[in-house]
């Protein structure tokens, strides 16, 4: 955990947990599993589906959770326009595809070689965005108070929700490229999709990609000395611009990745979809540990199982359904944000 | 250089929000009318229409073929009624954010037409939900105010209405509200018809939680129970769902044959749609005229089309009388393309608007001796056919249309005349 996370502490050894601590550590953790697990008692097929939908779609919200939980270790913002970000790089997947008339009639050698093509294309856009927005409109708001980004982050979420909306102003659709629906294969009964084989074809190696960046690499290390002391960390030699600019091109891929797979996951793509997104992709951050890339990753899927339990209708005999989702969603969060404000595995920031 | 290179693209960047946010709101206060400001009681001679629907987001291409209706009839006028000039106003009741019809923006249009002393009458909103916030604003106002497509029964009905419903939205106790198309107890009465004609059973109801989504899915419960078909269920959904795979596995789980959703377009019925076909391919899934619109017939895709049953109060131009099947050509001569389902409704809104005005005679320039008037429309020969306006504000037609979606496009199936 100590190389993944951006904002490790130093290396003094841990003081001794006490009972107490640890109890607090591992109890909401487990209490979310055993709900889970009363559930799966109560109605095993059933859950079993929500848990795999809810996992696919936690893979998503996990990919963007990282560009938050990223730049929120390293400059302590809160990136809104990262939700955005995420949404321009599905728009110019589509536009790829639609310019290149690839369609569900196209070859499979075709399709594949796009999706790989344009996987990387729309990460690259993403990240470019991200750091184009960076320079522009928070790099020189680096040392005013930390309002000024914050409310410059808001109207660049704005400002980039209208340009989708000059983009796409209805849904459109997005070709089925990956036969999203289709059965892939069937376990204990539950059916798995291609686009939940897809979504994690994809997300596993980029997360294991970025943890292995940001733990054993020259960059990576820089990244973290950045997050745990900007000034100390020049004085080192760390060109520290660089390191920030480095950090939001890695938010950026992921949320260009997030975007393609959102896309040939769900075949609609609209104008806000950023909006929604980016809430939930901050909630999975800030309960997984802001500043925490496991955590980021851990909170995205705890969120993408809840939402799934939930919209499946009945819990333990609740009648719970869609209408109560984001209620139930956050009842969690402030479940977790009551006993552990540091989220589920996080670390104290250098605010904190 | 390194300065004069940020400051640069500071510049473009500036520049491009800016130019995005022009573009945005640009429709906000549209008007293809002249002067403002004269009054309408102190006998001037220029009257003021204003229109307030969504213009951004998926609403848009409706909407802006609305206004186009309403503009024609005015154009077909001649732009006056009697020594009165009119003018018409468009204003937006969307936000970009929200993508759809927005609280704010809707009190904010209601507030402007109130203010305005030459305003006649406010034609609008396009959603019931919207109108719920502005019937009370321009009522007070003592305005006329017609919509070209709510259909929520509350607004103008007790029956089937939530409670201190449609009271609470005449706060001056008169009423100032009507609307041109049939509501929600007719189109409700007719959906099922619709879906028992086509062999549904076993009915899952999902709604967006508006109140045209959740007042029209309450009506077709009881409804569906009145015509015996077994309902499995009426559950809300969150429009800002990314998916709705979960929901659709909860709907298949229960063997449901039909699924209906009373809910609008922009509460993300596209993605609905695509998860419902995909998880229940042999469910017929029907749909509102809250969906009777390119911005969702045209991207729901071919499979989940073939499975689609739309109600929609517009129906088949030929079963139009003459002048209504004339609008149809002319529209289309004029703005060249087909018009959307509710382009007919707004034409004839602001035909009874202008009819209500000719019929005030010289006290035109009265509001409260147009909404009088308004309410007095007995036998008009529309566009639609003959009709009244009940003294609840409604119309007196009652023929539903069902559709069918092929080639992303809505077909007219057949009339439908509902056993209520």
């Amino acid at each position: 955990m100590e190389a993944a996370s951006i904002t490790e502490t130093a290396s003094a050894p841990p003081p001794a947990r006490k009972v107490g601590d640890v109890l607090n550590a591992y109890a909401l953790p487990l209490l979310l599993f055993g709900a889970l697990l009363a559930q799966f008692i109560y109605e095993p097929t059933g859950t079993l589906e929500n848990v795999k939908t809810g996992l696919s779609n936690g893979m998503v919200w996990a990919l963007i959770a990282l560009g938050y939980t990223l730049v929120y270790g390293i400059v302590e913002l809160i990136n809104f326009a990262h939700g955005e970000v995420f949404m321009i790089g599905a728009f110019v997947a589509l536009s790829l595809w639609q310019t290149f008339g690839v369609t569900e009639s196209t070859g499979l050698a075709l399709i594949v070689v796009s999706i790989i093509a344009f996987l990387v294309a729309s990460m690259g856009a993403s990240a470019t965005l991200n750091v184009l927005i960076e320079r522009a409109a928070y790099r020189p708001l680096r040392n005013a108070p930390k309002l000024a980004p914050l409310i410059t982050a808001i109207g660049m979420s704005f400002i980039l929700q209208n340009v989708g909306l000059l983009w796409r102003p209805t849904p459109d659709q997005v070709p089925d490229l990956i036969g999203s629906h289709s059965v892939y294969f069937t376990i204990f009964k539950v059916d798995v999709l291609h686009s939940d084989v897809f979504a994690v074809v994809v997300t596993v190696p980029l997360l294991i990609g970025l943890l292995w960046f940001v733990g054993s690499t020259k960059y990576g290390k820089a990244m973290r000395a950045t997050a745990q002391d900007p000034d100390a960390a020049r004085l080192m030699g760390i060109d520290v611009d660089r390191t920030i600019s480095l950090t939001f091109l890695l938010g950026g891929l992921m949320a260009g990745a997030a975007g393609l797979i959102y896309a040939l996951y769900n075949l609609t793509v609209r104008f806000n979809m950023g909006f929604t997104a980016g809430l939930i992709a901050f909630t999975a951050a800030v309960m997984g540990g802001i500043g925490n890339l496991k955590g980021a990753v851990i909170g995205g899927l705890i969120i993408g199982v809840i939402q799934a339990v939930s919209d499946g209708g009945n819990f333990l005999g609740l009648p719970l359904g869609e209408a109560w989702t984001p209620a139930v969603v956050f009842a969690i969060l402030i479940l977790v944000m009551v006993f552990r404000p540091q989220g589920l595995f996080g670390e104290e920031t250098r605010e904190g | 250089m390194r300065v004069r290179h940020v400051a640069a693209s500071g510049c473009l960047l500036a520049a491009l929000s800016f130019g995005v946010a022009a573009c945005g709101s640009s429709s906000k206060s549209d008007s293809s009318g002249g002067s403002t400001g004269s009054s309408a009681d102190t006998g001037s001679t220029s009257l003021t229409i204003y229109s307030s629907l969504p213009l951004q987001g998926d609403s848009r291409p409706q909407s802006v073929s609305v206004n186009n209706g309403e503009e024609l009839a005015l154009e077909k006028a001649g732009g006056k009624i009697g020594k009165f000039t009119i003018n018409y106003k468009k204003l937006d009741d969307a936000t970009a954010a929200a993508g759809k019809w927005d609280p704010g923006a809707t009190s904010a249009d209601a507030r402007k037409a109130a203010q305005d002393k030459s305003t006649i009458a406010y034609l609008g909103e396009f959603n019931s939900g919207s109108s719920a916030i502005s019937i009370p604003i321009l009522n007070e106002a003592g305005i006329l105010q017609i919509s070209p497509s709510n259909t929520a029964v509350g607004l103008t009905r007790s029956q089937g209405a939530d409670k201190g419903e449609p009271d609470k939205y005449y706060p001056s106790g008169k009423r100032t509200y009507g609307r041109v198309v049939p509501a929600d107890h007719i189109q409700a009465a007719a959906q099922v018809t619709y879906q028992k004609d086509n062999g549904c059973t076993k009915l899952y109801i999902l709604n967006d939680k508006e109140v045209y989504g959740k007042g029209l899915a309450d009506q077709v419960v009881s409804n569906a129970k009145t015509q015996g078909l077994t309902v499995l269920g009426n559950d809300g959904i969150d429009p800002k769902a990314a998916n709705y795979r979960a929901l659709a596995g909860t709907i298949k789980s229960k063997g449901a044959d039909c699924v209906f959703f009373g809910g609008i377009t922009q509460n993300n019925a596209v993605q609905l749609w695509k998860d419902l076909n995909a998880t229940l391919p042999q469910a017929k899934l029907f749909g509102p005229d809250g969906v009777a619109e390119s911005a969702f017939s045209g991207k729901i895709g071919s499979k989940a089309e073939k499975m689609t049953y739309i109600t929609n109060p517009t129906l088949d131009p030929k079963l139009y009388p003459q002048s209504g099947q004339d609008f149809f050509k002319e529209y289309q001569a004029k703005y060249g393309a087909t018009p959307e389902p509710y382009a007919i409704y707004g034409y004839e809104a602001m035909s009874i608007a202008l009819q209500a005005i000719k019929d005030a005679g010289d006290k035109a320039g009265d509001r409260q001796a147009v909404i009088d008037a308004f309410f007095k429309i007995k036998d008009r020969q529309s566009v639609l056919g003959t009709y009244s306006i009940d003294p609840n504000g409604d119309t007196t037609l009652s023929d539903y249309g069902g559709n069918r979606i092929q080639g992303g496009k809505l077909t007219f199936d057949k009339v439908i005349k509902a056993k209520s």
